[in-house]
């Protein structure tokens, strides 16, 4: 088969492929927030709390004794 | 799967190194064999031209000067056929520039003379009545740097397969011979005492003479080379 | 459970806060030279042959992108980093000597930059003239920072890595990738035994060398005038206004799009060239689509002052920063516009060109760093910004400076591309050459100018740092939001 008809299809399902993931991408920013999974918005305060006591929106010690239990 | 990647640095980096690395494959890979083929009749630059042409780099010409004509009638009218792909396989670096303070000097060669470039390069207002270049007088004082040009072409043959010391078209003759050392610079001063009268000037012709090569006269024999 | 004792440690960025001031000054301070230069010949030969236009235009641009960014690039993050993880470059003495090490290292190697384009070693493409030797010290620092990136991120206390944070780490591997590509060279001296042992030859030829030049060229702006200015800015702006980011999702979102797009758009700068035409295309096809990301971060900026604009009046800081963000909007859709390829037959090789960087330069990466510096300015040395009607003085002054700049050079750009072009009656060429350069004077001392009102407030920066450093008004607790500032 011709080189250049494979390359081109080839390019036509990677950019179908790419817009699935932006999609995705979108929605699951959206519903995770929806759900109550996950609040994206909060991290926005990682600028404005930053002082070196202040506490930490997401502490790496407080989600390590959330997954040992 | 998103809000995993966000966590981890490592595989985070991973992802947007994948990102963003993609369109250099995309676009630059494909087509590298071919960018690099020269077209009929493209020869290497001999001892003299390269060392001109390191000239023109060291006081980096490029930063007012193209050499890259596009196909409109506009540019073709002014400077000549327009620059096809094939002609700069052995320019490394490419010397296209990105603005033309000045003119394009691609085909430069076809229509002026080393004497108007040593006019011109000596003083320019002279020559061009209202122009903004300023004068390059160092240049016809200083000393041309053979040797290192003689490496670049040794490097270039050596790691790149440039042709030098071969027959390029097929004619049964050596196209641009380099041979040794002292072999090259014979040919070098004797094509600069060339280039040298042909500018008009004694005292470039005296410091020819004496085995010194200034690099006013490798820039010349560079840019006459421009076709 | 933490010890109190412990603060943040800015030793570091207090360094890289001044060589940004200092390179600053010399890169822009050739930059007004050159620039008058083009409009007065005669100041090409004030020292001989180093003061040559084209030898000191490598030297501005390399002064102005690697000296002046970079450092303002790296003061904010040896700041920034350690804010938003939570964390004190003091609490790890490994870290902290790798921090000052990239410091020196860098500072040696911006100043053998100086001196070796001074003396005529250059590779001759565009950022990236350095020869080999400096190119290597260049990649040991990178390496140190990435370092530093890491290993502070290793160490952290904040799980979830603030945006901010997204745009460093874009930053150091982009660079990362494109410098080590692009600068792929041989040294003639060790192949060959003879000649300088500085000379080296590009690993491309022409096409290809192009080709991969303008790959990087193109995304040295993108990673060293975007990204890390994007970076300070999601910092910074919320936290002297003491609102937080508008959409915290607009802003992931932006990033991916602006990760993904930018690197296509190099082709843009081949237009016309001898590079394959469908190159050509993608590179002008996604240029016009990088108004997306480019303005969705840009509008997340402006929104993110939604309802607090009176900030605007009262707070210069704000106001550099507001303007920066507009300024940012602007470039980008000028820059699709001169990659529409009628538009780039005309524009190509014109003044119209630095005239667009240069709206970026210095009103988008220019202001947000001089903004973020005297944010952090107080909190470095515990004093109010010594002067509120000079930082008002500095910015009136340099905005003009600006809008001269960029007026000038559109008018220049454009009439010179048409008079290129323009034919007489009977299809002949109407003007030659030289009269497309002379008309342009009264353009390039119009711009002269604006750089000079521009490098004027640097001066003024310079002394307004200083004297908070020195003589301001102590202050008792670190600011939490809006600087404090005297009179």
């Amino acid at each position: 088969m011709d080189p250049k008809f494979i390359q081109g299809v080839l390019y036509l399902v990677f950019i179908i492929f790419l817009t699935f993931i932006l999609y995705g991408y979108i929605i699951h920013l959206y519903r995770s927030e929806k759900k109550g999974e996950k609040d994206y918005e909060k991290y926005g305060k990682l600028a404005l709390d930053d002082e070196l006591t202040s506490k930490p929106v997401e502490g790496i010690e407080e989600e390590n004794k959330k997954e040992s239990k | 799967m998103f809000s995993w990647l966000e966590k981890n640095p490592f595989f985070f980096a991973v992802g947007v190194f994948i990102v963003i690395a993609f369109a250099g494959l995309v676009e630059i890979v494909p087509d590298f064999a071919q960018q690099s083929r020269p077209v009929a009749g493209a020869k290497p630059y001999d001892l003299l031209k390269l060392a001109g042409r390191n000239v023109y780099i060291k006081d980096s010409c490029n930063a007012c000067h193209s050499q890259l004509i596009r196909p409109f009638k506009s540019e073709t009218d002014r400077y000549g056929m327009y620059s096809l792909n094939g002609e700069y396989a052995y320019d490394r670096p490419f010397l296209w520039g990105s603005k033309r303070t000045g003119p394009d000097l691609h085909r430069v060669g076809n229509y002026r003379t080393s004497d108007w470039h040593a006019n011109h390069m000596w003083d320019p207002i002279s020559v061009v009545p209202g122009s903004i270049m300023p004068a390059y007088k160092h240049m016809f004082t200083n000393e041309t740097d053979l040797e290192t040009a003689y490496a670049e072409a040794v490097t270039v043959k050596k790691v790149f397969n440039v042709p030098y010391d071969k027959d390029i078209d097929g004619d049964g003759k050596i196209d641009v011979p380099l041979g040794s050392f002292e072999e090259a610079k014979e040919r070098a001063l004797k094509e600069a005492l060339k280039v040298a009268e042909e500018t008009k000037r004694e005292d470039l012709v005296q410091m020819v003479k004496s085995g010194k090569i200034p690099e006013i006269v490798a820039l010349i024999a560079y840019l006459n080379g421009l076709k | 459970m933490q010890n109190p004792a412990i603060e943040y440690d800015y030793t570091v960025a207090k360094w890289f806060s001044y060589l940004a001031i200092l390179f600053g000054i010399i890169g822009m301070g050739v930059g007004v030279w050159i620039a008058f230069e083009l409009a007065f010949p005669e100041l090409n030969y004030v020292a001989g042959e180093y003061t040559l236009f084209s030898r000191l235009r490598p030297l501005h641009t390399n002064a102005v992108a690697f000296g002046f960014t970079l450092s303002g690039i790296f003061a904010t993050w040896y700041y920034v980093g350690q804010r938003v993880l939570k964390v004190s470059m003091a609490e790890s003495k490994f870290l902290m000597a790798v921090g000052k090490l990239h410091f020196w290292l860098y500072f040696i190697t911006i100043l053998l930059a100086v001196v070796t384009l001074l003396t005529r070693y250059t590779t001759s493409k565009e950022y990236a003239q350095l020869e080999w030797p400096i190119d290597i010290l260049v990649v040991i620092w990178w390496v140190l920072w990435g370092i530093s990136i890491f290993g502070l991120i290793g160490i952290r206390r904040e799980k979830t890595l603030y945006i901010s944070l997204w745009y460093y780490i874009a930053t150091f591997l982009g660079v990362a990738m494109l410098y080590l590509f692009n600068n792929m060279e041989v040294p003639t001296y060790f192949v060959a035994g003879m000649g300088d042992i500085m000379h080296s030859v590009s690993m491309y030829a022409g096409t290809n060398d192009a080709m991969v030049q303008w790959w990087y060229g193109h995304n040295a702006v993108a990673f060293v005038f975007t990204v890390p200015i994007i970076a300070m800015i999601y910092y910074y702006l919320p936290k002297e206004s003491g609102q937080p980011v508008y959409s915290y999702k607009l802003s992931l979102l932006s990033f991916w799009g602006l990760m993904f797009v930018y690197l296509w758009a190099g082709g843009h700068h081949l237009i016309y060239s001898t590079v394959p035409d469908w190159m050509q295309t993608m590179g002008s096809v996604f240029s016009v689509i990088l108004i997306l990301p480019s303005w969705g971060s840009a509008l997340n900026m402006l929104l993110t002052m939604k309802g607090e604009w009176g900030q605007l009046k009262e707070n210069p800081l704000i106001k550099f920063m507001v303007l920066a963000s507009t300024f940012y909007m602007l470039s980008t859709l000028e820059g699709p516009i001169q990659s529409i390829k009628s538009v780039n037959a005309l524009a190509h090789f014109t003044d119209w060109i630095p005239g667009h960087v240069h709206d970026g330069t210095l009103g988008w990466v220019g202001f947000m760093i001089i903004a973020a510096i005297m944010h952090m300015a107080p909190r470095f040395y515990k004093r109010e910004i010594y002067s509120k009607k000079l930082l008002e003085m500095q910015f009136w002054l340099q905005t003009t400076g600006i809008v001269l700049y960029f007026s000038s050079m559109w008018i220049a750009g454009i009439t010179q591309g048409m008079m290129w072009r323009a034919v007489d009656q009977y299809g002949n060429l109407a003007y030659s050459f030289i009269d497309t350069v002379t008309v342009l004077h009264p353009y390039y001392t119009l711009r002269g100018i604006g750089g000079l009102f521009y490098f004027i407030g640097l001066f003024m920066w310079a002394y307004n740092f200083y004297k908070t450093m020195t003589a301001a008004k102590q202050i008792e607790k670190e600011p939490a939001f809006a600087t404090p500032m005297a009179g």
